[in-house]
């Protein structure tokens, strides 16, 4: 989401006016999820994307193109032929909806708007932009402690857009929603933290983890006791390398619904005392390197600490998906790959397997 | 575990007493085991050279931790600052530590040792 904060600012350098574009519903298949965005500037300029490309895009820059003319906010419905979506690399087709929204940059407060969001998200929020459909004009801001700025016109639908963000919030997922007793269909734009990764042991599986994460662009801590192991040599990519008591330092990160936390050391010593802290986190994925006895032994001692059973639930043990993996990378992926999938709610299966 | 270490030895890992921090304590001193990982707080709050308050904080095996725990309780039931030596503590153990563990036992006192040169190099 970086990307959308720093496209606004380049383009508020160079461009008057620019149409915003943004993928506010999606049915059957999509490249891209709700929230994607593209930018078209008056003079020309194109950032972002809100499909892999093709005609859907072509469409929209189309579209926008008419929006700035216009000074009219859109909303385009692309159905995707078969054709359309054979020429996009699509195995079937969809429809998209799209609002597009033109903006004066000199003189809106869309900038002040998405630099408010950031500020949230730089102190490890999340907020929400909540926009009707047809009437872009209005639009809600509300942020994690229930604050919000700006009206949708009644209070009431203030209200029960701000219970609803709140709610997508936690989820961390943009949608269109209808709301109210008349119903109006509202998209609610969420953004927060990037995803992070902590890991929790700086042995040899935990260096492809660190990479392979990085790839991903996840932002990575890794947390050891020990100095030798914890090293930038033996961990270049990672965000931050953190040496201490494993556990008092867990105490001092902040774990969300984007934070992956993995506990590599393979040793009690570590395992017990950080998983008392962070079980309780809210982060969207905890994995614990080794084998189920091995899981079931931690359980027990944590349940026996007095650690609440739904908690432990939580604890993915052993860590990753069955992909066979052997090798240290190959474990990192199939860790990679199941916090990736419960994050999203998948169970981590063949794509064909997929009704 | 529960044949290798006695009774003793479990509980106080499994229930460490002084676990925690202190506020502005006089003596604070971490050690750690290079290869294992093991890592030790102890902090101490004095009168002179009376101890008043103890506490540790870590993360170790069951034989660094049981042996900080213990050191807490050798050092509060002293109340001086040289007085717990590496015989009072292996025994307090009542576990059969192996040599290759001894470090393991020692880590503690190792932390409460430096932080008093620390605090005093006549000690």
């Amino acid at each position: 989401m970086d990307e959308l904060f720093t496209d606004l600012e380049k383009l508020a350098k160079v461009e008057k006016r620019v149409a915003m574009a943004t993928l506010v519903g999606t049915r059957g298949t999509s490249p891209k999820r709700e929230g994607a965005k593209m930018w078209v500037g008056e003079e020309g300029r194109i950032l972002g994307s809100v499909t892999i490309g093709g005609c859907v895009d072509a469409h929209v820059i189309a579209d926008a193109e008419k929006a700035l003319a216009l000074s009219q906010p859109r909303l385009l419905q692309v159905d995707l032929g078969d054709e359309d979506a054979w020429e996009m690399g699509l195995s079937c087709a969809g429809s998209l909806d799209v609002l597009i929204e033109p903006f004066d940059l000199s003189t809106t407060t869309l900038i002040d708007t998405y630099r408010s969001i950031r500020t949230a998200i730089e102190q490890g929020k999340t907020a929400a932009i909540v926009t009707p459909l047809k009437d872009s004009a209005h639009k809600l801001l509300v942020f994690e402690d229930g604050a919000i700025s700006g009206t949708l016109g009644t209070a009431d639908l203030n209200d029960e857009a701000q219970k609803i963000a709140l709610e997508l919030m936690r989820k961390r997922k943009s949608a269109t929603l209808s709301v109210g007793e008349a119903p109006i269909e509202l998209f609610f734009e969420v953004h927060g933290p990037p995803p992070s990764l902590i890991v929790f042991g700086a042995g040899h599986v935990s260096m492809p983890l660190v990479s392979l994460a990085h790839d991903l662009g996840l932002k990575t801590i890794v947390v050891d006791g020990r100095p030798r192991f914890a090293t930038r040599e033996r961990f270049p990519e990672v965000d931050e390398l953190l040496i201490g008591i494993p556990s008092e330092i867990a105490q001092t990160l902040s774990y969300n619904s984007s934070t992956f936390v993995v506990l590599t050391a393979h040793d009690y010593k570590y395992d017990l005392p950080v998983l008392k802290v962070v079980l309780p986190a809210g982060a969207a994925y905890i994995g614990l390197l080794g084998s189920k006895r091995r899981g079931k032994a931690i359980k027990d001692f944590l349940k026996e600490s007095g650690i609440d059973e739904a908690l432990l639930d939580r604890l993915h043990v052993p860590t990753g998906l069955d992909i066979g993996a052997d090798s240290a990378a190959e474990i990192a992926l199939s860790i990679l790959a199941e916090a990736v999938a419960i994050k999203s709610g998948r169970r981590g299966s063949s794509l064909r397997e997929r009704e | 575990m529960a044949t290798l270490y006695s009774a003793k030895l479990l509980d106080h890992f499994r229930h460490p007493r002084n676990y925690g921090a202190l506020t502005a304590p006089d003596i604070s001193y971490e050690s750690f085991n290079p290869l294992c990982g093991d890592r030790i707080r102890i902090e101490v709050k004095l009168a002179g050279n009376e101890v008043k308050e103890v506490r540790f904080k870590g993360d170790g095996c069951a034989i660094s931790i049981a042996a900080a725990s213990l050191l807490t309780e050798l050092l509060l039931a002293s109340k001086t600052i040289t007085l717990v030596t590496d015989d009072q503590l292996i025994a307090a153990l009542e576990s059969d530590i192996k040599p290759a563990r001894i470090q393991c036992a020692l880590l503690p006192l190792e932390a409460l040792r430096a932080g008093f040169k620390a605090y005093d190099p006549t000690l």
